[in-house]
């Protein structure tokens, strides 16, 4: 359905909607408190792996650490860019920056996207044609992901909650599910990787649900074996933390 | 414009690809390309929407079907388009949407998608048929689709059903009466307010009719309490808006939840996905109804939502309790470790060296200086302002590397170590001025640590009387000149005789008397709630309280006192710590014993229990109740009035009855108007205590006997309940002994 899709690289796999069932991905979006580290993390990852992806945080500001725990560096939402934060962490203090791996990170996230940006102040549903060099935004143009994945508690708590404020005017329905991440490089990157999986997984049960045609599919409601998407993902996730009994996650049922 | 071109190119190769024989997979990547030009520019949406319609309408291919559901689904709901636009949508794509939804046996993706369609779309025709009354063709297809979803509801697969708690949810949320508090956009503002009583199509009063059935249908899956956890949570999440905006549904859906239980799933056997449900319903509940609280906290069941949210805390702490330790201490190991966020550039600790101190006298402030350097030395910091040097101190403190901190605080510790083995060494050429039979109370003697033993090991006159024997203070004046630092040692206690310690130890029993007067009245509601599994003092109020006195008075020493221990105890003139404490409840309940015999009953219950235990371990420790039961009888025996049916109470629930008891109630007959309390205590105990109803009747015996006035009332309950006994006993007056055993015989 869109024509940037060569140069996005490996075929029309990501294309949200084209063809039938095959080539469907589902959209994801990460969120962590300041939409630096874990939430960024997932962001790259499901983009590498060629999922439709956005990413937010939950804070009020985005903060990251500072020479001393009582001086972190604070930074406004949607309005900072992660270049100029680069460039300003540089200029402070490259060595401490450098080696408390944050230059790393920013250098990583300017490649991601342009900023930062609130979960609270994200209009649901706006399109986002103008993200067109962020990393995965293709198949992301309407606005709407079907996979919520937040990487702390306190963040799923903070989604749900405006989820819940906001009203659902839009009667779209979304998998909020925590996995809770400790906030630190080493952590975030095998989340990372989990995350990927887990997407994975969903995706596949996803396929199966487009793949089934018509009356049959329709007749079954119910029966476990060919158990809708929905109804899939809780078990999905169950499978899933199995796997990764580190990552304790959480699932709900929200609306957009 | 190019844009412009490129949109009617698009619109019209839409079109064109509904009437040629292209490829799906063709016409899928030319809706693709309209989809991408109506998100750049909204404008485009009108002719867009309008333009596929043909294309995917009932008969189209599935891929078109579910492409074009999904299509509608999103425009309809797109946050950039005016009311007006919508509504020019919306009324456009109405019979499309009917016709989807109305194909038999239709795809669930499909269905799903025109379900979210309709359910954005009910709001905006609602609006329509509102202004434009004349319009009824589109009314009646909304009202047709409507019909129809509620139709496919019951036995639709779950994304299907997902689809329709939501449309259900946007029909109350259209048809009830709103309080005005919910944001303008999105058609949420859309409520019954805005319909005009006298409209021609719409009956407000039959629209919110419905709209109750369908909130009510909604609610059915948590007044299920069902297990269905994906329609559960889709119909929580959806709920908010409602309690908060629409008032007349608020309470019952309130209702609905706080009847709900989220851990239903905790009694199945625990399977990973069976966490995953209970963790997410519980989670959902909770977001859900602290939501509420947080929004309104004045809500008039804000307490109710309190506590149940608490005490679903609870429960999920329980169920999840391993779990949540296992956290615990995966973060203790973080923490343990350091974060790797905020590594430091340096590898150790700054490298403070800390000079040992020479030998010979030192200064106080000798001891604590720590820097090398002689000008920061002779710095007095006495003149820095006091304010200003708190400031410091903090700011300094806040900012200190907590190692740097320890090395300094071992270092003055070390050199104050030192000090003290130096002063040791010197002292233990002096001889010892402690009292030695008062040695074994003092403090210990391997006191290196500087830490002053805080706990006090005497009271405050006694220190001034030691202080007063002391010698003068000059060695103290030494120590400030040397700082020959010698171990400090609080002058030890005297010792107590028995007559003080017992006196100490009353005192100390009469304290736990005192809270008895501050303490609340137990709530008369909790009392049905306590079963026979209660703790027996679980809350800190009059009634736990006293249980904990009882039970000190009759379990603390239980088992401490031999026989033998009661005679020494009355040598020496005191009593043991439960004697005092029985001799206050004694006090305690006679000071008001008329309100305080439901203690009175406690206390003897616990001294019973006790005294059974004491039997079975064959101790042959001395038994209380009798005693206790006997003096405390005596003690309100005098106050009894006619009125006083606390008695027949008392009589009824004290654990044992004796005849020696029962025989102090013979006094009340001494008095005309106790005589009727006396006997219909004594009736009463006769016929619902069996066990001492024996007993109960030779005391009514007795009392005919004994006292002449009792006589009629006494022979009006012997008759009934000992017959013969009054023949038996006039008769031997007469002379005659033998009819007496016939009677017997009758009476048995």
């Amino acid at each position: 359905m869109d024509a940037s899709n060569g140069s996005a690289g490996s075929a029309a796999a990501q294309n949200g909607q084209a063809g039938d069932g095959s080539g469907f991905r589902l959209k994801f979006c990460t969120v962590c408190a300041s939409n630096q580290n874990r939430s960024m993390e997932g962001h790259l990852r499901l983009a590498q792996a060629n999922y439709p992806v956005i990413s937010f945080g939950t804070g009020s500001l985005v903060r990251l650490p500072g020479p001393t725990i009582t001086q972190p560096n604070v930074y406004k939402f949607n309005e900072t860019s992660y270049d100029s934060i680069f460039r300003e962490l540089d200029a402070k203090d490259p060595r401490l920056y450098r080696a408390n791996g944050l230059l790393n990170m920013l250098e990583r996230n300017r490649r991601i996207k342009w900023g930062p940006e609130r979960w609270q102040d994200w209009q649901v549903g706006l399109p986002r044609v103008k993200h067109e060099k962020d990393q995965g935004s293709v198949g992301m143009e309407a606005g709407i992901p079907d996979i919520v994945i937040t990487c702390e508690e306190r963040c799923w708590d903070a989604v749900v909650d405006d989820l819940l404020n906001r009203g659902a005017p839009l009667n779209r329905p979304v998998h909020v599910i925590n996995i809770d991440i400790k906030d630190n490089h080493k952590d975030a990157l095998t989340a990372g990787g989990a995350m990927v999986e887990l997407a994975d997984s969903l995706n596949k049960a996803a396929l199966q649900e487009r793949d089934k045609v018509g009356a049959s599919a329709f007749e079954a409601g119910g029966v476990a074996g060919r158990a809708s998407f929905d109804e899939r993902v809780p078990e999905v996730l169950a499978e899933w933390q199995e796997r990764w009994p580190d990552l304790p996650a959480t699932w709900t049922l929200s609306w957009f | 414009m190019a844009a412009d071109t490129t949109a009617t190119a698009a619109a019209a190769a839409a079109a064109a690809a509904s009437a040629s024989a292209i490829s799906v997979a063709e016409q899928l990547e030319q809706l693709g390309a309209a989809r991408k030009l109506v998100l750049e520019n909204s404008t485009y949406y009108d002719r867009i929407v309008k333009g596929v319609l043909p294309i995917i309408g009932p008969t189209a291919p599935l891929p078109l079907r579910r492409w074009g559901a999904e299509f509608l689904a999103e425009s309809l709901a797109t946050p950039v388009l005016s009311m007006r636009d919508k509504e020019n949508i919306t009324t456009a794509v109405l019979d499309t949407l009917r016709g989807l939804l109305e194909g038999a046996a239709e795809d669930p993706i499909v269905l799903k998608a025109s379900i979210a369609a309709a359910a954005s779309a009910y709001p905006v025709a609602l609006r329509w048929i509102i202004h434009n009354s004349y319009h009824t063709e589109s009314w009646e297809q909304m009202s047709a689709i409507k019909s129809r979803i509620l139709q496919i509801w019951d036995g639709a697969p779950a994304p299907v059903k997902l689809s329709c708690i939501k449309f259900a949810q946007r029909v109350v949320l259209a048809q009830t009466v709103s309080n005005g508090m919910e944001q303008k956009y999105g058609g949420l503002d859309i409520s019954l307010n805005a319909i005009p009583p006298n409209h021609p199509l719409l009956d407000p009063r039959q629209l919110e009719a419905e709209a109750t059935g369908l909130l009510d249908r909604m609610l059915g899956v948590l007044q299920d309490n069902s297990s269905d956890v994906l329609l559960v949570d889709a119909t929580i999440n959806c709920l908010s808006i409602l309690t908060r905006t629409r008032p007349n549904t608020s309470n019952r859906i309130l209702n609905s939840m706080l009847n709900f239980n989220p851990l239903k799933l905790a009694n199945s056997p625990m399977t990973p996905k069976t966490r995953v449900f209970i963790k997410s319903l519980e989670k959902t509940t909770r977001m859900f109804l602290t939501h509420l609280l947080r929004r309104d906290p004045q809500n008039p069941m804000a307490g109710r939502i309190q506590q149940y949210v608490e005490r679903l805390m609870r429960s999920r702490a329980e169920i999840f309790d391993d779990a949540g330790r296992k956290r615990a201490l995966a973060d203790h190991a973080v923490a343990a470790s350091g974060d790797t966020k905020r590594q430091r550039m340096e590898g150790g600790v700054a490298q403070v060296t800390i000079p040992p101190l020479g030998p010979g006298p030192h200064t106080l402030a000798a001891v604590f200086t720590l820097t090398n350097n002689l000008g920061l030395q002779s710095f007095d910091a006495t003149q820095v302002l006091a304010n200003l040097a708190g400031k410091i101190s903090v700011r300094t403190l806040a900012a200190m590397d907590p190692q740097v901190l320890d090395l300094a605080v071992s270092a003055v510790r070390d050199r104050l170590t030192s000090l003290y083995a130096a002063g040791a060494a010197a002292a233990a050429a002096q001889p010892v001025a402690i009292n030695a039979s008062t040695a074994p109370l003092g403090v210990e003697e391997e006191d290196d640590d500087y830490e002053p033993d805080l706990t006090p090991a005497e009271d405050t006159e006694q220190i001034l009387n030691k202080l007063d024997n002391a010698p003068p203070e000059e060695p103290a004046a030494d120590a400030g000149a040397a700082m020959a630092l010698g171990p400090f040692k609080l002058p030890p206690p005297p010792t107590i005789n028995p007559e003080v310690a017992t006196k100490l130890s009353q005192a100390a029993a009469s304290r736990i008397f005192g809270p008895l007067s501050s303490l609340k009245e137990s709530t008369a509601l909790r009392k049905p709630k306590a079963g026979i599994n209660r703790l027996a003092a679980s809350s800190y109020d009059r009634d736990s309280w006293m249980t904990l006195i009882t039970r000190l008075a009759t379990r603390s020493t239980a088992g401490l006192e031999d026989a033998s221990s009661g005679i020494k105890a009355e040598d020496v003139g005191g009593a043991s710590l439960g004697d005092s404490i029985r001799e206050m409840v004694y006090n305690y309940i006679l000071e008001d014993w008329r309100r305080r015999i439901e203690v009175a009953v406690a206390w003897l219950c616990e001294e019973w229990y006790n005294d059974q235990l004491t039997k079975r371990s064959g101790s042959g420790a001395p038994l209380h109740y009798e005693r206790c039961a006997l003096r405390l009888v005596d003690g309100f025996l005098d106050y009894i009035t006619a009125q006083d049916k606390v008695l027949t109470r008392f009589l009824a629930e004290i654990p044992e009855l004796s005849g020696a008891l029962l025989g102090k109630l013979k006094a009340l007959c001494a008095d005309p108007t106790t005589v009727q309390l006396a006997l219909t205590s004594l009736l009463y105990l006769v016929m619902m205590r069996p066990p001492v109803r024996e007993i109960a009747l030779d005391t009514v015996a007795e009392i005919w006997t004994e006292y002449e006035d009792a006589r009629p009332l006494a022979a009006k309950y012997l008759v009934k309940w000992r017959p013969g006994f009054i023949e038996s006993q006039t008769r031997p007056a007469a002379g005659d002994a033998a009819p007496a055993n016939n009677n017997m015989v009758i009476a048995t």
